[in-house]
């Protein structure tokens, strides 16, 4: 089973983008199209438990992450630009190519000093600090980006969706504003994404119906970053042949905080959401549930020499607010109190060996499975609570 | 700590006295740009893609020196203040998200110049504060 089932929207934007005729009529002087892209391999070794392919007392070799992103100018106030991605995750990531994105911006008001505009297609979405390059490697904090805000598991439903935002920017002496303001139809129909919201993979379809985003963002002349993220998204399900749910609906919402300080060669960011799933309507087999959970990190960042990075990173997770251990989770249902929770320690190194290199390594000490991929391991009893990882990683740009 | 903490910035200085003639560099733009001065605010606004136009709304097209080349490091520290890799860190969250493109890379000062020259609305920086042909150079305040 593929881990997502897409349909024709990524292709069709594609090829629009491609056959959209050219104009030259006016201003800009520089070059009107950009090609750039990235090629990223990582090894995985970890304790216990498996992250992104048999990792566990092993090395995973399936994790390759891979892009092509373009953009053009067709006029002066309209940008087109697209990203076709190659990616493997071990069981929980195995599309292999696909179009991650392809949006025309409009920026119908430009002035020195501020901007207003329209982008629609397959947006990018605004979430938190780094979702909208979570797959280029060179632009996160390290190999893996904090799992309990950029959770991997849902990542199906971060990444992009046919919808529309509307943007703005403005500089002014006390800082930059930015804002953007959408409508989407979010993608729920992947494995990973079922796994996380229904508890496994059913026989039948969640649907994404429309979803709301919104992001604000206030870069103060203190090097200081403020940022809050809003995200209200639905799906509707669909039972299969043989299904246990009836037609049930799940809705997500978030409130994400961002604060993110610069010093020197020092960089101090936290993130920390409570967001809200709810589940109603699936039938006797599986009981409507309104959880909040808890999630949010602390991260360090020093460049202590030009072309090295060190990261120390505290990342916690807890799948539901009023039961963070797990204990009633565990009284309940049998399962392990463990896969409640998730506070992971990270410790990474970046070196930047040349502008088109780089390596990366990093060290996680995971106290909890909450966020540990569901297709990785299959069988929940054999999940354990303590575990390690080491992950390196060569990536290449050009 | 600390002492790594020295150890870069005596390295950043080093970079400097090793090439004494990009502490003096100049902001260069293509002679139909109408400004004859710019600020530190504007800069910086131009080259963390912010600022996309001159003030008489012609578009602004910003070239820029490899991530490592000396003269690229003095001009980001010294006339913007932001390390290469903090700019590098904005024009890939920038350009890979599809929200503006990523200034164009040039190979050397040579280019540089010839493409400043060339290019209408075009802004870039040099080693000498000096006067070119077809160049006009910017007083930074």
């Amino acid at each position: 089973m593929t881990a997502s089932r897409r349909s024709g929207w990524n292709s069709l934007l594609l090829s629009g983008l491609l056959a959209a005729s050219p104009a030259w009529a006016d201003e800009l002087a520089g070059p009107r199209y950009q090609i750039q892209g990235f090629a990223a391999q990582g090894l995985i070794g970890s304790t216990h438990n498996n992250f992104f392919g048999d990792s566990r007392d092993g090395v995973s070799t399936r994790f390759t992450e891979a892009g092509l992103h373009g953009s053009w100018q067709a006029l002066d106030a309209v940008r087109l630009s697209g990203q076709v991605l190659y990616r493997q995750a071990g069981e929980s990531d195995q599309d292999g190519l696909r179009a991650d994105y392809a949006q025309a911006d409009w920026q119908f008001y430009q002035t020195e000093a501020s901007q207003l505009g329209l982008k629609f297609g397959k947006v990018k979405l605004p979430y938190g600090l780094y979702n909208e390059t979570r797959d280029v490697p060179f632009t996160r904090s390290g190999i893996l980006l904090p799992q309990s805000v950029y959770v991997d598991n849902s990542r199906d439903l971060l990444l992009a969706a046919p919808g529309a935002f509307l943007h703005g920017a403005s500089v002014q002496p006390y800082g930059a504003f930015d804002f953007l303001l959408g409508w989407v139809r979010p993608d729920f129909d992947s494995s990973s994404v079922e796994y996380s919201f229904l508890g496994n993979i059913r026989p039948g379809t969640l649907k994404g119906q429309g979803a709301l985003g919104a992001r604000l963002r206030w870069d103060l002349p203190t090097d200081t970053t403020l940022m809050l993220t809003h995200a209200d998204a639905r799906a509707d399900y669909s039972p299969g042949t043989g299904d246990t749910l009836t037609a049930g609906k799940v809705r997500f919402r978030n409130l994400l905080l961002t604060v993110q300080q610069r010093f020197d060669t020092v960089t101090l960011t936290a993130e920390y959401g409570e967001p809200r799933f709810d589940n109603t309507g699936f039938g006797p087999y599986f009981p409507s549930s309104h959880r909040t959970i808890q999630a949010g990190y602390l991260q360090g960042e020093w460049r202590f020499l030009p072309a090295w990075e060190l990261m120390l990173r505290h990342d916690f997770f807890y799948r539901d607010k009023r039961d963070k251990n797990g204990h009633l989770f565990a009284l309940t249902t049998g399962l392990p109190a463990h896969s409640m929770f998730a506070r992971d320690t990270t410790l990474g190194l970046r070196w930047d060996t040349t502008p088109n290199l780089m390596l990366r390594a990093e060290f996680h000490h995971v106290d909890g499975t909450g966020w540990l991929p569901g297709p990785d391991n299959p069988v929940f009893i054999d999940r354990e609570q303590r575990w390690n990882m080491w992950l390196l990683q060569a990536a290449y740009r050009f | 700590m600390p002492h790594a903490y020295f150890f870069f910035r005596r390295l950043v200085l080093l970079i400097f006295l090793l090439s004494p003639l990009a502490a003096l560099g100049g902001i260069i733009v293509n002679s139909d740009v109408e400004a004859q001065r710019i600020s530190i605010a504007s800069l910086r606004n131009i080259y963390t893609l912010r600022q996309t136009l001159w003030p008489n709304r012609q578009p602004i097209v910003v070239f820029v020196l490899p991530d490592d080349h000396p003269v690229n490091v003095a001009f980001a520290k010294e006339k913007l203040g932001l390390y290469p890799y903090r700019l590098r860190q904005t024009w890939d969250r920038m350009s890979f998200s599809g929200m503006a493109s990523a200034p164009i890379q040039v190979k050397d000062e040579n280019e540089m110049r010839a493409r400043v020259r060339a290019t209408p609305g075009a802004i870039g920086y040099t080693s000498k504060d000096m006067v070119y042909d077809g160049i006009k150079t910017l007083r930074l305040e």
